[in-house]
């Protein structure tokens, strides 16, 4: 790229944000609230969303369809010693795992679903190990060598000295090795620092191949020169695909779900049934007089205190207290000042939501 | 609070991972006996069966091609590198065997006292310094530490070859989390080749007892100080300082900066038990220019680059990354792309409708490799009919082109000697020389020698401003130097010259007469140096002589001017280039370096291209129904300034679904014609739930794309846009 289309890029972006920027400030700033949409029952959402017909199914088919004539320059690719890395717009799922079944068949391949919360990676390299040494084992058997006796197993053994047996010359063949293939390498589980590292040291390890996909713009960000060039070594494909993200939305909260009452009642329902009955009650004694009382601030905590005490439900100010912390942790109940300036306890929540909860863990 | 929408989802897509398949059978080995590797399904386009397996063998020979070339060009860049080191190891050598013979004079002698703990009974002379370690402070003058990973290595290993015992920690061991017991982990790891997990010195001392008793030093490595965390680095200093009496450890760190650096990361009672030592390795450019040398010019008989694409990697280089590593790695991708990838080699393509035949560049590399291209390839017949003379040999033409580019690359190098006196780098060089344009200017109108004629030896200035001269900078500077050259280093570098046009008849004659013009001119100076030493400067003879060796420079510069004119062609120039030069820039650069941020907005506002469908157009800014849900979206988002309003989205977005039945209404009366009813499909009346449904959607997979940032507590009602422009 020649400087003065650096300098044009960079000026037009800077000129795109700032026009962007008056544009959000000049104009009138819209008021209007998501509630005024008239959102339909969550379940009735959710039914639509797993009903939903996909647009130009046929296109995206054929457009995953055209990739195959690559696969065989993939499979070189991964052959010469490089990571695949994936973007574009659009789940890669399907594709990258179709690539796996059809031209990775000699080799081993390990799927990490990078868009699921939490993945132990020790158990993945584990697991790489001990398919490395199925095939140092075969390798060993047709080439009628002594097998390597004394191993000690996988699951005892460290990090370090898996990671040196994955990186070590076990096989005859360097082009014998084990894939692995990383869903959003770029998603939530995966996302930390430690856990880049982690994958990029497996990545740069002699038997080991990395195919991975990303979907953020600036899944870029999460490595350091190091890794990219000398672990990870990403040949780079750009390979939109526009297939649903279906699988990796999975643990995204619906926008219109989310603000919704439906949703409230919901979670704040599981939460309250979890309950011992005292807390249960507890709850049911404050959303009583904040139905009774709808115009007042919220209820101070010493009148909660001896109406709890009436009723036999907490003997002490300390055990009232930690329902109540409870509560708060759940965002079920929250404090503000009234106009007399005493701290109140209120439910965030509207007041026919607070009737279906009452009626809802009263059954 | 996460929730799981109801899709029906396969049960692995929800385990954090699993195995997909085992590897069937062993991988096949070697490649090039003609053997499938590539086992590819049934459902990929296939003409015949007979065509595949011919694609597939073309395929292996092609990695083998690879393979053959890359690890000749990776062994040449190693020692190549190993050897730009080489004074400095050997320098770091001495320093430790002379720290060594230090530390031994004051050793415990007493191995019962090595583990023992502290104190120590030890001479009072000795103890003041006994505790302090000799540190070698190897200056990269690198920012970029990923280039030096590798000579740290290679250090590690040449003290390895020494005998030394080494160990090396790099700066991510160095970090708060993994604190001092980690360090030391790692050291006891390599050194004790098993995993401890007590992480205590004294394993260390007893260790090095057994193994050596004070034969040879232990060296611990640390590359990269700046990067450590302070307080373990500090920490670990100070704990080896305590044990430098029992157990002779010389530190060698690297500093990327000045050694300076270290008074700022570490505090001065860590210092003061530090013996610094410095050595100073090369440059990035320099190193740049041996890694071009070594693999582009001399090796460029193999393979070369096309301008676009050096041009291209030399903007990569200087403005964008920086590192020699990512040099090399693209190189490598260049080499892949050519030798395997390229769309005009038999893995990809039929033997038809390409200028030149597919496996040329097979063929050169198998002329490379000693055998004989027709035995190999059995080149089809048409080969000749295409570009080379009708009854040429094709073996002929490629020993032809080979010639030339050895020619090329001699000169070229000749050059960068002349360069190397104003500071020219090789990098610049390399492309001013593959630039076909500049070529076509140099050549059209002399320009070369109009330049040098022009320019006296006082009109330096005029080098960097002249836009002309600027455009065809390194070259004019390397032949304009030589005018200004003193007559010792011109003498010099006639011999360089000499040396790389060995075995060239076109120039090695004229270089020689040169230097025998200098030889001559030598011995009359010897003759007359005795006579007139004192007063040297003033005597006309001497000024005869001076100007003696300005006419040698003139004739030096003309002879270089002549050569460029002459034999400096761009490889782009040469016939059968392609067999050798990669030129393919575009897709050089989409490899090496996604661009995730520009490319996945433009997949979404162009949604339409990559899908190719009938039924979406987009005119302007109007978004077209039909499109996808998430690309309506989004250039919906591209009215809203850096805030939207959820509400004011959903309602355009609505208003744009809603369009299409009213459009599709409108379409139907106008034409009726069943084709077209067919694409867009009947119109239906779409739920509320379902529009709501596609706005969440599209949403969650701008979300998981990055480029919008959901609405916070303060701004409940409002997602902020991430990208502004492309």
């Amino acid at each position: 790229m020649e400087p003065n289309e650096i300098e044009e890029d960079e000026f037009g972006f800077s000129r795109n944000y700032f026009l962007s920027k008056e544009l959000g400030n000049s104009g009138k700033k819209s008021g209007r609230k998501l509630a005024d949409i008239d959102i339909v029952e969550e379940q009735e959402l959710r039914e639509a969303m797993a009903n939903m017909e996909q647009k130009h199914e046929k296109e995206i088919d054929e457009l995953i369809k055209s990739y195959k004539s690559l696969y065989q320059e993939w499979v070189c690719e991964l052959r010469c010693g490089f990571g695949l890395l994936m973007y574009g717009f659009g789940s890669k799922r399907t594709l990258l795992e179709d690539f796996a079944t059809t031209a990775l068949t000699e080799h081993s391949v390990v799927v990490i679903n990078g868009y699921l919360q939490s993945i132990n990676l020790k158990q993945v390299v584990i697991t790489l190990a001990e398919l490395l040494w199925d095939q140092v084992k075969t390798q060993q058997k047709t080439t009628s060598r002594s097998l390597v006796k004394d191993q000690q197993p996988f699951n005892t053994r460290s990090v370090d000295d898996l990671i040196a047996f994955l990186d070590g010359k076990n096989q005859d063949d360097s082009e014998s090795f084990v894939c692995v293939l990383v869903h959003n390498i770029d998603g939530p589980g995966l996302r930390d620092s430690d856990t880049q590292q982690y994958l990029a040291r497996i990545a740069a390890c002699s038997n080991i191949r990395m195919v991975a996909s990303i979907d953020h713009v600036n899944a870029l960000l999460l490595w350091d020169k190091k890794m990219v060039h000398t672990q990870f070594n990403w040949y780079w494909h750009h390979v939109p695909t526009f297939a649903p993200y279906k699988v990796e939305a999975m643990f995204l909260p619906l926008i219109l779900a989310q603000g919704g009452n439906s949703q409230n009642v919901k979670t704040a329902t599981i939460v309250l049934q979890s309950l011992t009955p005292n807390a249960q009650s507890i709850f049911k004694a404050l959303a009583e007089h904040q139905l009774a009382h709808p115009d007042e601030e919220g209820m101070p905590v010493n009148n909660l205190y001896t109406i709890c005490r009436e009723r036999f439900l907490v003997s002490s100010q300390i055990t009232l207290n930690s329902h109540l912390t409870e509560f708060k942790d759940h965002e079920l109940v929250k404090t503000r000042r009234d106009s007399d300036g005493q701290d109140c306890l209120y439910i965030p929540i509207p007041n026919e939501a607070l009737e279906k909860i009452i009626k809802d863990i009263s059954q | 609070m996460a929730t799981i929408n109801p899709v029906v989802m396969d049960e692995n897509s929800l385990q954090p991972f699993f195995v997909l398949h085992k590897g069937k059978q062993p991988p096949r080995k070697t490649f090039g006996k003609s053997k499938r590797r590539i086992d590819l399904s049934p459902k990929v386009p296939q003409k015949s069966n007979h065509g595949t397996e011919e694609n597939l063998d073309c395929h292996e020979m092609c990695l083998q091609n690879f393979h053959f070339i890359w690890s000749k060009f990776e062994v040449i860049i190693k020692d190549f590198l190993r050897n730009i080191n080489a004074d400095v190891f050997e320098k770091i050598d001495c320093w430790i065997c002379e720290s060594f013979d230090a530390i031994s004079s004051c050793k415990v002698s007493d191995p019962t006292q090595v583990t023992s703990s502290y104190p120590l009974l030890l001479p009072a002379i000795h103890h003041a310094s006994s505790n302090q370690l000799f540190t070698g402070l190897v200056c990269t003058k690198n920012v970029e530490f990923v280039d030096d990973i590798l000579t740290f290595k290679d250090l590690a290993q040449h003290l390895k070859s020494c005998g030394y015992h080494v160990g090396n920690l790099s700066s991510l061991d160095f970090s708060e989390k993994n604190g001092i017991s980690g360090c030391l982990r790692n050291l006891l790891r390599q050194f004790l080749t098993v995993s401890i997990d007590a992480a205590d010195i004294s394993i260390l001392a007893s260790w090095y007892y057994e193994q050596d008793s004070y034969k040879n030093p232990i060296i611990v490595i640390i590359d990269g100080v700046e990067r450590c965390c302070e307080s373990v680095l500090s920490d670990f200093i100070m704990l080896l300082s305590e044990w430098a009496v029992k157990i002779p450890i010389i530190m060698i760190m690297g500093v990327t900066t000045t050694v300076d650096a270290l008074r700022d990361i570490l505090p001065s009672r860590t210092l003061q038990y530090l013996l610094p030592s410095q050595f100073v390795l090369e440059s990035p450019t320099e190193r740049m220019d041996t890694v071009l040398a070594s693999v582009l010019i001399k090796h460029g008989t193999c393979f070369c680059l096309g301008h676009e694409v050096a041009n291209f990697l030399r903007n990569y280089f200087l403005r964008q990354d920086g590192t020699l590593t990512s040099f090399i790695r693209a190189l490598k991708m260049a080499c892949v792309q050519h030798f395997i990838l390229d769309p005009s080699g038999p893995a990809n393509s039929g033997f038809q409708d390409k200028k030149y035949p597919h496996d040329l560049s097979y063929g050169a590399i198998a002329l490379l490799q000693g055998r004989i291209i027709k035995q190999a390839f059995g080149l089809p017949s048409n080969l000749r009919n295409n570009q080379v003379e009708p009854d040429g040999d094709i073996g002929h033409d490629l020993s032809e082109m080979q010639k030339q580019c050895n020619l090329w690359s001699s000169l070229v190098m000749c050059i960068y000697e002349a360069g190397k006196y104003h500071k020219a780098t090789l990098l610049d060089l390399y492309c001013e020389v593959l630039d076909p344009e500049l070529y076509k200017s140099r050549t059209s109108g002399d320009q070369v020698e109009l330049e040098i004629g022009s320019l006296t030896s006082n009109s330096h200035c005029l080098l960097g401003l002249h836009p002309c001269l600027d455009k065809c900078g390194s070259i004019c500077q390397s032949i304009h130097g030589l005018r200004d050259l003193p007559a010792m280093e011109l003498c010099q570098l006639l011999i360089k010259w000499g040396k790389l046009t060995e075995g060239i008849s076109e120039v090695h004659e004229k270089i020689k007469e040169l230097q025998s013009l200098v030889r001559s001119e030598d011995s009359v100076h010897l003759t007359k140096q005795p006579i007139d030493m004192s007063k040297r400067r003033t005597t006309r003879g001497n000024l005869n002589v001076e100007k003696d060796t300005t006419k040698l420079n003139e004739k030096a510069a003309r002879l270089a001017a002549c050569m460029v004119r002459k034999y400096v062609l761009p490889i782009e120039c040469i016939p059968l280039h392609e067999v050798i030069c990669f030129k393919n820039v575009d897709k050089l650069q989409s490899v090496l370096m996604g661009d995730p941020r520009t490319r996945i907005q433009i997949d979404l506002l162009e949604s339409q291209k990559f899908l190719k469908c009938g039924c979406c157009r987009k005119s302007g800014s109007v978004s077209w129904p039909s499109l996808h849900d998430t690309s309506i979206m989004y250039c919906l988002a591209q009215e809203h300034g850096d805030l939207i309003n959820l509400h004011d989205w959903f309602q355009s977005f609505k208003a744009t679904i809603y369009q299409s039945s009213v459009r599709t209404k409108n379409r139907l009366k106008q034409s009726p014609s069943p084709k077209k009813r067919k694409s867009s499909g009947e119109p239906q009346k779409i739920s509320e739930a379902c529009i709501q449904a596609r706005f969440c959607r599209a949403i969650s997979e701008l979300q998981i794309t990055g480029l919008l940032r959901m609405p916070s507590k303060r701004r409940p009602d409002f997602v902020q846009r991430v990208a502004f422009g492309v």
